[in-house]
């Protein structure tokens, strides 16, 4: 007799989830699609007609003003953006790969004390560490340069946590010791061996940081004067700035927020299946 | 420190001395020296406009011995560049708009550049109020001026004639005219008073020859409330109280626009770089949109400015002279001058700028209307003696938030001309400030 209760228990239960998560997804989308309905009207109809509600339909006209602009710097900031989030995530997962693969299969002295110096580093948050950098680049001459923007885009404490418990969980000693064994190096063992089974695992390193450099604003900021070297972000907050003088920088401020979190969710779509099987094996650790 | 302070401070002051005064004292430093570099030189230029960096190019391809870097500090203008002096790290020129230099002044951030002749020929090329400002009272050349927001009023031409109300050409017949549209449209008021801008407010003052600030004996004499500044005051309070202007918009907002869209309001008291708003935003109203003089206290002609900005020499900067050459042709030029319109939408302090083909032409938005000859005779209408205070920012907040609390019902505009006169007092005695209430 319990039966039916129960299954009518865990529909109830189940009808609230989903009411919530469903909740959930219209408050997380809502700016998206603010955004995308912002991003196909013209500058005249953005103060003029209700905000969520198509009205003219002018995106391809928004895209070919966005894109000429000032010489069409905004691809410049577009292409910019791709070759810090890009490069700076690519060298930056390879760094953390490597760390936490040495921090979890090799036993030296200070390895621990190391391990906790990286884990406080996952404390401190990047924005704390702008003002500090820019002195320091300041002093080497670095900034205003790409490299103002990308040397710091490769450091990530965090990867080299996540990439020490996926190395200890997902490499094991013995095909470490057969490879040696069989005459490899430490860095051919680590490439052919010990890469190819983190790969679940250095995709989500590689997402996060992807995705933090995608949307870093702060360091950018403090470290550029130069506009041929702005992210989109910075590019777009100093267009933003100047809409008081000239009120249809408003419409491309808008248009290239859209298009700014267009390759961000191209790479979810791709990667999601890596990045689901990564979270799960960081979750049991 | 502070007598050093107060020294400069005193200095600064003789912004007000304007015309009628004797030299300035010499107790600053003179005037830099002012000779050419040997070979190349980069200057650094921080500026807030739009499409200045295309300006700079054009300079740069006719002067490779004299390159300018631009850096555009629109976001954080009096932010980036207090931080930059304070590590001494400013650049040779930087966008500060009028109100903000006497504070920059008595921080001691500028250059006189009164020895390079051609920065003290350039004062007959500007419109006179904007040298009497960047010159503070003919004491040195701190800075050229750069644009001004020459005021005028911008009117729904459709909705008066609709409800057979004449344009408003004085502030007595602008109140009738509130109080008849509101009668004939309960919905629709003449304009609305954006309590959280001071800026705005202070133009209006300055129309009506309400000087803020006096200098004589030394010392500032603070004048913000005043007999001319209590009868602006109580002039749209009366507009407030009577619920004829709205107090619910803040200028250039989605809500003001929307506003202006669902034909609630039937004019803007707004300034010349303002054209482009309504253009841009509300293109559906091409044609209702008419601009004329100023409504006038009685028979005194006089204009007021809100906002424009100069091109200062900034302390530290290390090529005077090649700073001035670039200043006055950025200034003056008339092509430069051409593209900072068309690309940045200034408007141009420089007398030759006001006869820019482009600004005497008719613009099709406003029914071809030659809307800038409006402006321009507006510009020549404003006073030269008008001055602004070494903590203008402070005592603006202080107007702010008074001015809020007006709308809000809690008090008056009037006392918020009281509470900012507070705050000018204040604010300058705790910088060690000489000053004084004046009559």
């Amino acid at each position: 007799m319990s039966n039916p209760s129960v299954i009518r228990e865990s529909r109830v239960s189940r009808t609230a989830v989903m009411a919530l998560m469903l909740l959930l997804a219209v408050y997380f989308l809502l700016p998206v699609y603010f955004l995308v309905v912002a991003a196909t009207k013209p500058q005249g109809d953005l103060a003029a007609t209700n905000g969520l509600v198509f009205s003219h339909f002018n995106l391809f006209e928004n895209l070919r003003v966005l894109f000429t602009r000032s010489d069409g710097v905004f691809g410049r900031w577009a292409l910019n953006t791709v070759v810090y989030a890009v490069l700076g995530a690519a060298v930056g997962t390879l760094i953390s790969a490597l760390c936490g693969y040495a921090l979890a299969k090799f036993p030296f002295r200070g390895r621990e004390v190391l391990f906790s110096v990286v884990l406080g580093g996952v404390l401190v948050p990047t924005t704390a560490l702008a003002l500090p950098l820019f002195l320091l680049f300041s002093a080497t001459g670095l900034v205003n340069t790409y490299f103002a923007v990308f040397l710091p885009s490769i450091v990530s404490p965090f990867g080299v946590y996540l990439a020490r418990v996926f190395a200890n969980a997902s490499v094991p000693q013995e095909l470490i010791e057969s490879a040696r064994l069989d005459g490899a190096g430490e860095f051919r063992t680590f490439f052919s061996v010990a890469f190819r089974l983190m790969t679940p695992a250095l995709v989500t390193i590689f997402l996060f940081q992807f995705v933090a450099i995608w949307n870093n604003f702060f360091l950018p900021m403090v470290m550029l004067q130069k506009e041929s070297l702005f992210p989109i972000t910075l590019g777009l907050y100093e267009w933003n700035g100047q809409t008081a003088r000239a009120p249809l920088l408003q419409q491309s401020v808008i248009t290239g927020s859209l298009v700014s979190i267009v390759p961000v969710i191209i790479v979810f779509v791709l990667l999601q299946r890596f990045w689901r099987t990564g979270l799960a094996a960081g979750s049991l650790k | 420190m502070r007598t050093r302070l107060a020294t400069v401070a005193a200095a600064a002051g003789v912004a007000v001395l304007a015309a009628c005064s004797s030299p300035a004292p010499s107790g600053e430093a003179s005037a830099a020296s002012c000779t050419p570099a040997k070979g190349k030189v980069t200057l650094q230029y921080w500026n807030t406009v739009p499409g200045m960096d295309k300006v700079v190019d054009l300079w740069n391809q006719r002067h490779p011995d004299i390159q300018v870097e631009t850096k555009n500090i629109s976001n954080d203008q009096y932010g980036t560049l207090g931080n930059a002096l304070k590590a001494g790290k400013a650049p040779d020129l930087a966008q500060v708009g009028y109100d903000e230099l006497p504070n920059l002044r008595t921080q001691n951030a500028f250059v006189d550049a009164s020895a390079c002749k051609t920065a003290t020929a350039a004062k007959s090329k500007f419109v006179p109020w904007t040298w009497s400002q960047t010159s503070f009272g003919g004491t040195g050349v701190f800075a050229m001026p750069q644009d001004t927001g020459p005021m005028a009023l911008f009117v729904r031409r459709d909705l008066f004639e609709k409800y057979h109300v004449a344009i408003p050409t004085t502030w007595d017949a602008y109140a009738s005219a509130a109080q008849k549209l509101h009668k004939a449209d309960p919905g629709l008021a003449i304009t609305f008073f954006d309590p959280n801008n001071a800026e705005w407010f202070n133009g209006l003052l300055w129309q009506n020859d309400a000087k803020m600030y006096g200098y004589s004996d030394d010392k500032w004499q603070v004048t913000v409330d005043s007999a001319r500044s209590r009868q602006v005051a109580a002039y749209w309070q009366k507009l407030i109280s009577g619920k004829l202007v709205r107090t619910d918009l803040a200028n250039g907002s989605t809500q003001m626009y929307a506003a202006y869209q669902k034909d609630r309001i039937a004019s803007y008291v707004g300034a010349a770089w303002g054209y482009s708003m309504f253009r841009d935003n509300l293109p559906k109203q091409a044609g209702k949109w008419s601009v004329v003089p100023m409504p006038t206290w009685g028979t005194d002609g006089a204009s007021g400015d809100w906002g424009g900005s100069t091109v200062a020499f900034m302390k530290g900067g290390k090529h005077l002279y090649e700073s001035v050459e670039f200043n006055t042709w950025l200034n003056t030029d008339p092509e430069a001058l051409a593209m900072e319109n068309k690309l940045g939408g200034l408007y141009p302090a420089a007398s030759a700028g006001l006869r820019l083909p482009s600004l005497e032409k008719g613009v099709a938005y406003y029914g071809n209307e030659k809307i800038f000859d409006v402006f321009a005779d507006s510009s020549k209408k404003i006073d030269t003696s008008f001055a602004w205070g070494p903590t203008q920012k402070t005592v603006n907040l202080a107007l702010q938030d008074a001015m809020a609390k007006a709308a809000a019902g809690d008090g008056t505009l009037t006392d918020a001309l009281s509470a900012a006169q507070h705050a000018a007092l204040t604010s300058m005695k705790d910088q060690a400030i000489p000053v004084t209430a004046g009559k």
